[in-house]
């Protein structure tokens, strides 16, 4: 491996001076005595290369026509249009790969988004999700307008809170009682005030609303009830907290 | 030597978006490495000039794939010209090619071409004869790396071997070319 490394390196080397006159093939053999066995035939047949690739090379003025030529078949088969010219740039597989990877990629994100949406909304106090259902919550009122669906809408988280907070009591989680009251009694207050924009936007549709809220509230005392009825004696005292919360809210209403 | 990678990289670039100008510009840079290659292994100019328009042709339509592969540029259109020499062999059974005597040297009138041109034609037979006792893969590393002036990378991209093999290749295939010569003589 060596000796083949050196005689390429010779060739190489010396190949150009060879043909400019500066050596001789006998001059470079000369130099390199130790091997001229095995330098002399090659680089022999180098120089006859040499000489080969000047009768192999184009005849004059070949490359300049044929350049011509190229580019006239070119633009003869270049698509028209600028919707040929993208499909010019990549090729059948890399569109048909970038397609079916965004698609894959679409789905997938909503089958995530979908699977979150559905852990978040199961979720009560205390749960990783539960930030997200907020989120959710927050997100849907942002995007619904009218007064009436507001109002419907608080109702409706109001409810769910009542849930949340019979499920705590229900999984023996106590410690986040307190925080879920406070988070029922500003869902009840938010409701008011969405039942104050009600009546100020449209009065016809301000006495079904009211009703709506009071049956909600009313349900939520009577859930609240049977649960401090069937809960232990510790947590009666966060239960009645919750009970007096819905109270004030059918008080407010009245 | 066949112009650098940044150069090619630029034109390339441009090609690939469609500007054939600067795809005739890579034409120019590498077209006379590929004549060379293919003209070393062809009874005739004419066809090494237009498998040599056909290497290019192809090479444009495959360009928007050039990039996935990650193949230096000259070691894609030499990959290009050996396919397209194949292709070329087998549709013209080298056997049943008109003989080099029947046809070099005149015209078809029967007047004679110029003397240089004959002189060249010669020479062009006499190279043939003497690479044709030469192994294939021989007659390839020989053509790539002194007729087309291939580096031993670019030659072992071309040939899908290691550069070291490429040199006990090269090694192996001069001492035989030297062999052939003396027979010839």
């Amino acid at each position: 491996m060596r000796t083949e490394r050196q005689i390429e390196k010779i060739i190489n080397d010396y190949l150009p001076s060879i043909g400019n006159g500066q050596e001789t093939l006998e001059s470079v053999v000369e130099k390199f005595p130790e091997m001229a066995n095995e330098l002399r035939p090659r680089l022999e047949a180098a120089l006859w290369l040499r000489d080969a690739r000047f009768a192999l090379a184009t005849r004059p003025g070949y490359i300049h026509d044929s350049r011509k030529y190229l580019e006239t078949k070119i633009e003869e088969s270049q698509p028209k249009g600028w919707l040929g010219k993208i499909f010019r740039q990549h090729t059948a597989q890399h569109w048909v790969f970038n397609i079916a990877s965004t698609v894959m990629i679409i789905l997938l994100l909503a089958l995530v988004i979908n699977s979150t949406a559905l852990t978040a909304r199961l979720s009560i106090p205390g749960d990783p999700f539960y930030t997200t259902k907020l989120f959710l919550e927050d997100a849907r009122l942002a995007f619904t307008f009218d007064p009436v669906d507001r109002s419907n809408l608080h109702m409706e988280y109001s409810r769910q809170r009542t849930s949340e907070f019979v499920e705590l009591v229900l999984d023996g989680d106590y410690d986040q009682l307190p925080a879920a009251t406070t988070r029922l009694e500003s869902e009840i207050i938010a409701s008011l005030h969405a039942l104050n924009r009600v009546t100020l936007a449209d009065g016809a549709a301000k006495q079904p609303a009211t009703a709506g809220l009071q049956h909600t509230l009313s349900n939520e005392i009577s859930m609240l009830r049977i649960l401090q009825q069937s809960s232990p004696q510790g947590v009666n005292a966060e239960i009645e907290l919750a009970i007096q919360v819905v109270q004030a809210g059918v008080m407010a209403l009245r | 030597m066949p112009g650098s990678q940044d150069q090619d990289r630029e034109l390339i670039r441009r090609a690939q978006r469609g500007d054939q100008h600067a795809f005739g510009d890579l034409y120019v840079i590498h077209a006379p490495a590929i004549f060379r290659y293919l003209f070393a292994q062809l009874e005739n100019c004419m066809d090494a000039e237009d498998l040599t328009g056909e290497v290019f042709l192809k090479a444009w339509q495959s360009l928007p794939k050039y990039m996935e592969r990650g193949v230096p540029f000259l070691a894609f259109l030499f990959r290009i010209a050996h396919n397209t020499l194949v292709d070329h062999y087998r549709q013209n059974n080298r056997l049943e090619q008109q003989a080099p005597d029947e046809m070099d040297g005149y015209h078809e009138d029967g007047t004679p071409e110029p003397v240089e041109t004959v002189g060249k034609l010669l020479e062009h037979q006499k190279i043939l004869a003497v690479l044709s006792k030469l192994r294939p893969d021989y007659q390839s590393v020989l053509t790539l790396r002194f007729i087309s002036e291939l580096s031993p990378e670019e030659t072992a991209r071309v040939m899908k071997r290691s550069v070291g093999a490429i040199r006990v290749l090269q090694h192996r295939a001069l001492a035989a070319l030297r062999e052939a010569l003396n027979e010839k003589q």
